[in-house]
């Protein structure tokens, strides 16, 4: 039973690796966030959240889908969706998130970016 | 393709996708697109290494087309197509070196890389290498609901081999 622990070993270790890159990446933080809203590869809309007075949405529309984007100061979030799977509304909102929203079935992508590089650390 | 290995393989695909309808009722407990229990790799696993990996190959191929038309995701194709692949591409490299006692590694390694290439094929489709920040989630959700569905084909394995009903490859 050599090679099954072998196994055990390596799995562990991938599992290990896994967890710990999982948790700083949802750890992670933008700075002041912009966020870019990508559809299909092309960025549609950029809004710098903090700038953003007065709560609004809209909607973007898909082949026959559409999902509704609500954005309040220093937030964003999709607040209705027609997709089967619904997880972009149950990701809810990212305010400083590295960890984009995503609904794969419309091929929609909001983006938190800061204005200077990526990661700007990572804060409790 | 005689009736027999006909058969086998028509029922396999229905299980995998009955298993893969009642699993498509069921949300997801966390929000990540791409995460899920995958039962249906159990079928996968058992045809990989109780028949033969074009007998594997036939039954995902067929079930993630039935799946994605019957559950009217035909949108999440791609995606599944990509992950379906990659994951029967692993476990084909897997298969000579696990005993029929390390069947839950095929489960492990298959449900990873089946994550590995929907993530893959997300950010080709979106252009968005971003979605890249999913994946260290869909290895850790990947490895645990692989090993789980790795020891059911195990056992499913280990109890046809008791009853003598594995049959092996039927042409
Ligand atoms: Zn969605």
């Amino acid at each position: 039973m050599k090679t099954q622990k072998f196994w055990l070993f390596l799995v562990g270790a991938v599992l290990l690796v896994s967890a710990v890159a999982g948790m700083l990446v949802f750890r992670g933080r933008t700075g002041a966030a912009t966020a870019s809203i990508y559809q299909d590869g092309e960025c549609i809309r950029t809004i710098a959240l903090d700038d953003v007075n007065k709560p609004f949405s809209f909607t973007v529309e898909w082949e026959d889908g559409c999902n509704v984007i609500e954005v309040e100061r220093g937030r964003i979030r999709v607040a209705e969706a027609d997709c089967p799977d619904q997880v972009c509304v149950r990701q809810g909102w990212i305010s400083n998130s590295v960890v984009p929203i995503a609904c794969l079935p419309h091929r929609l992508v909001i983006q938190l970016e800061s204005a200077g590089s990526g990661v700007d650390g990572v804060a409790g | 393709m005689n009736v027999k290995k006909l058969t086998r393989l028509a029922l396999l695909t229905t299980i995998a996708l009955i298993i893969f309808m009642v699993e498509a009722q069921i949300p997801p407990p966390i929000p990540i697109p791409g995460i899920k229990l995958g039962l249906a790799n159990i079928v996968t696993v058992y045809a990989m290494f109780a028949l033969s990996p074009g007998d594997a190959l036939a039954v995902l191929v067929c079930r993630v087309f039935l799946g994605s038309v019957f559950s009217g995701q035909l949108m999440t194709l791609f995606y599944s197509m990509g992950g379906g692949l990659l994951c029967w591409l692993v476990m084909l490299l897997l298969r000579r070196l696990l005993s029929k006692k390390q069947l839950w590694v095929a489960g492990v390694f298959g449900a990873m890389f089946h994550n590995v290439g929907q993530i893959l094929v997300a950010i080709a489709l979106t252009r968005t290498p971003g979605l890249i920040a999913y994946l260290p989630v869909l290895l850790v959700s990947g490895i645990l609901t692989g090993a789980f569905t790795g020891l059911c084909a195990q056992f499913l394995l280990a109890q046809l081999d008791k009853i003598g009903q594995n049959g092996g490859p039927a042409d």
